[in-house]
């Protein structure tokens, strides 16, 4: 069964540690750097990041993911840069083109702040099995409902994937030309999409159904398969968390 | 005592022209093993919903008349009400995965959780299901992974663990092979020993001859016959109605050999054989 998770079964500190924890992380470190707007700063929840990623042993799975946000940071860069209408101080030209030093700051700001957040669910999200994350925020009170959809969107997209990939199979056997130039592709493509839709349609009727008979609307409180999950130092880390973003805001007031 | 009592039940789909189900009345007792048989669309899986409350509560539409489930009054109670008491099987295995849990233990714990069953009984409850279906080699696979048979025994077990007085199958056997269809069976009777009161849609009418106390004949919504076995498929009318018999019967209606002292011929290979050796004359 292939996954669209991201997630990887590892064994390393980053993974044992309780998914609220790091679900807490990711607010945190997006609003330190907010409230003391330094470079230090930002470098400094990067760094922490970074190191948090390398420990857990998953930093080459970021690599697809940076390419891709790097791609779109070197646009903001050169924009900023050329064309920020506060630029005054020339840093430097390459020909036509000229840099300027107020653009290039405030992109640097935004690079870090964005590179920082994606860390914050890098962590997250490359660390913590979908289903663990979900049982954890019902058990903390979230409607299981809304952790069911959660959930069952990682097991049902990959479903309907390989649906569609045994339909293009019958179409190929059948003298389909389905490999090729964009046009032939897209040609292949349509015809997938009544059965699949509708093929899904059904299906989403029918599980609800199922769903319904095994008690999913009960009033009952619910219980639980696995015994609730331990986590040391939980407790620790979210009040850490607490009192550093605390005593940041009280630094950015009285200081 | 009477388990199930339905009365003058109609019932119409949203959008549809016809009525799905007309004027349909019978009553179950506690412990029977029903079969419900019928041609394609003459509303066996509309009244084997109309039993657990999907009708009319899920799709809405025309309701008319009453079903009473171990006392509850159908209309009147919500669907998870009644999962405690009925519970229901439906012909595709691959709609019945939640497609929230990755491994079938998990699977079958899904609805035990919803209910509220202490976690050391809902351990206790998968393992003796996954016996009686005989699934326990794929307990850790991922559902969507299995068989179509193994995914039907798996929802079979998802409901039997939650413990129903009264079971509701329909067509729970059509990915199963004939030893698997067998064995499936076994497992249905067994808990019908225990007093269960199972209701049972299906073609297979060698099975139903077989297994079942009382046969219940549908068609284009309404109820023809609610007999036994023997007297259902004696009906001269049968193919009528686009059904056959079982084969035993055939063979022996053509040979006009009927039970002794009855007007009855025999429906399963036991009854067939015992006629036609001649030592139950
Ligand atoms: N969801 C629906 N919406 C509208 N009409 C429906 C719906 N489901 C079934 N029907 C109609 O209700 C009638 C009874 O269908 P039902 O599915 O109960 O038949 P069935 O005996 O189970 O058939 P099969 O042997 O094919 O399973 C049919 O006329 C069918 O067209
Ligand atoms: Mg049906």
């Amino acid at each position: 069964m292939k996954s669209i998770s991201l997630y990887e079964e590892k064994a390393s500190f980053v993974h044992d540690v309780d998914p609220i924890t790091k679900l807490w992380y990711i607010p945190f470190a997006i609003l330190i750097p907010i409230i003391l707007p330094s470079f230090t700063i930002s470098f400094l929840f990067i760094g922490l990041s970074l190191v948090l990623l390398l420990g857990a042993k998953v930093i080459r799975k970021t690599i697809p993911v940076f390419g891709f946000v790097f791609l779109i940071l070197i646009t903001v860069v050169l924009i900023q840069g050329m064309f920020k209408p506060e630029n005054e101080t020339v840093l430097f030209q390459i020909g036509p083109l000229t840099m300027y030093k107020e653009g290039l700051l405030f992109a640097l700001t935004i690079t870090l702040r964005v590179i920082n957040i994606i860390c914050a669910f890098m962590i997250l999200v490359l660390t913590t099995k979908p289903s663990d994350l979900v049982e954890a925020l019902v058990r903390k009170g979230m409607s299981p409902r809304i952790g069911y959809v959660i959930v069952s969107v990682f097991q049902i997209i990959p479903e309907m994937m390989a649906t569609m990939s045994t339909i293009t199979d019958a179409q190929r056997a059948r003298g389909m030309e389905t490999e090729g130039k964009l046009l032939v592709r897209i040609k292949a493509f349509i015809p997938l999409l009544g059965p699949v839709v509708l093929g899904s349609l059904i299906n989403t009727k029918e599980r609800a159904m199922a769903l319904e008979v095994r008690g999913f609307n009960s009033q009952a409180p619910k219980t639980y398969l696995y015994e609730e999950k331990t986590y040391q130092f939980s407790k620790v880390l979210q009040i850490g968390m607490l009192l550093l973003t605390m005593a940041a805001v009280s630094w950015r007031i009285f200081l | 005592m009477k388990k199930i009592i339905v009365e003058g039940l109609k019932y119409k789909y949203p959008l549809a022209d016809s009525l799905a189900l007309n004027d349909v009345t019978f009553d179950i007792k506690q412990g029977e093993f029903i079969g419900i048989i019928g041609k394609n669309l003459a509303g066996k899986s509309t009244l084997c919903q109309a039993l657990v409350g999907l009708v009319p509560h899920f799709y809405k539409g025309a309701y008319g008349g009453k079903v009473i489930v171990d006392g509850l009054e159908v209309k009147n109670h919500s669907i998870a009400d009644l999962s405690l008491k009925v519970g229901m099987v439906f012909q595709n295995p691959f709609t019945q995965v939640t497609g929230s849990k990755t491994t079938v233990y998990e699977e079958i714990a899904f609805g035990l959780e919803n209910i509220g069953i202490p976690r050391t009984e809902i351990i206790e409850r998968i393992d003796s299901v996954l016996d009686l279906l005989n699934i326990e080699q794929v307990k850790d696979h991922n559902p969507f992974d299995l068989s179509g048979g193994q995914m039907q025994r798996m929802a079979i077990a998802s409901i039997i663990a939650m413990k129903p007085d009264i079971l509701v199958l329909d067509e729970p056997t059509s990915q199963l092979d004939p030893a698997g269809s067998e064995e499936v069976f076994q497992a249905i009777q067994s808990l019908s020993k225990q007093g269960i009161t199972v209701i049972l849609a299906e073609h297979k009418m060698e099975k139903i001859a077989q297994y079942c106390d009382r046969v219940l004949l549908l068609n284009n919504g309404k109820v023809v016959d609610f007999d036994t076995p023997g007297k259902i498929f004696s009906r001269e009318d049968l193919e009528g109605y686009g059904l056959t018999a079982p084969v035993y019967t055939r063979v022996c209606k053509a040979l006009g050999v009927k039970k002794a002292g009855t007007d009855e011929y025999p429906v399963t290979l036991e009854e067939a054989e015992r006629v036609l050796r001649g030592d139950g004359a």
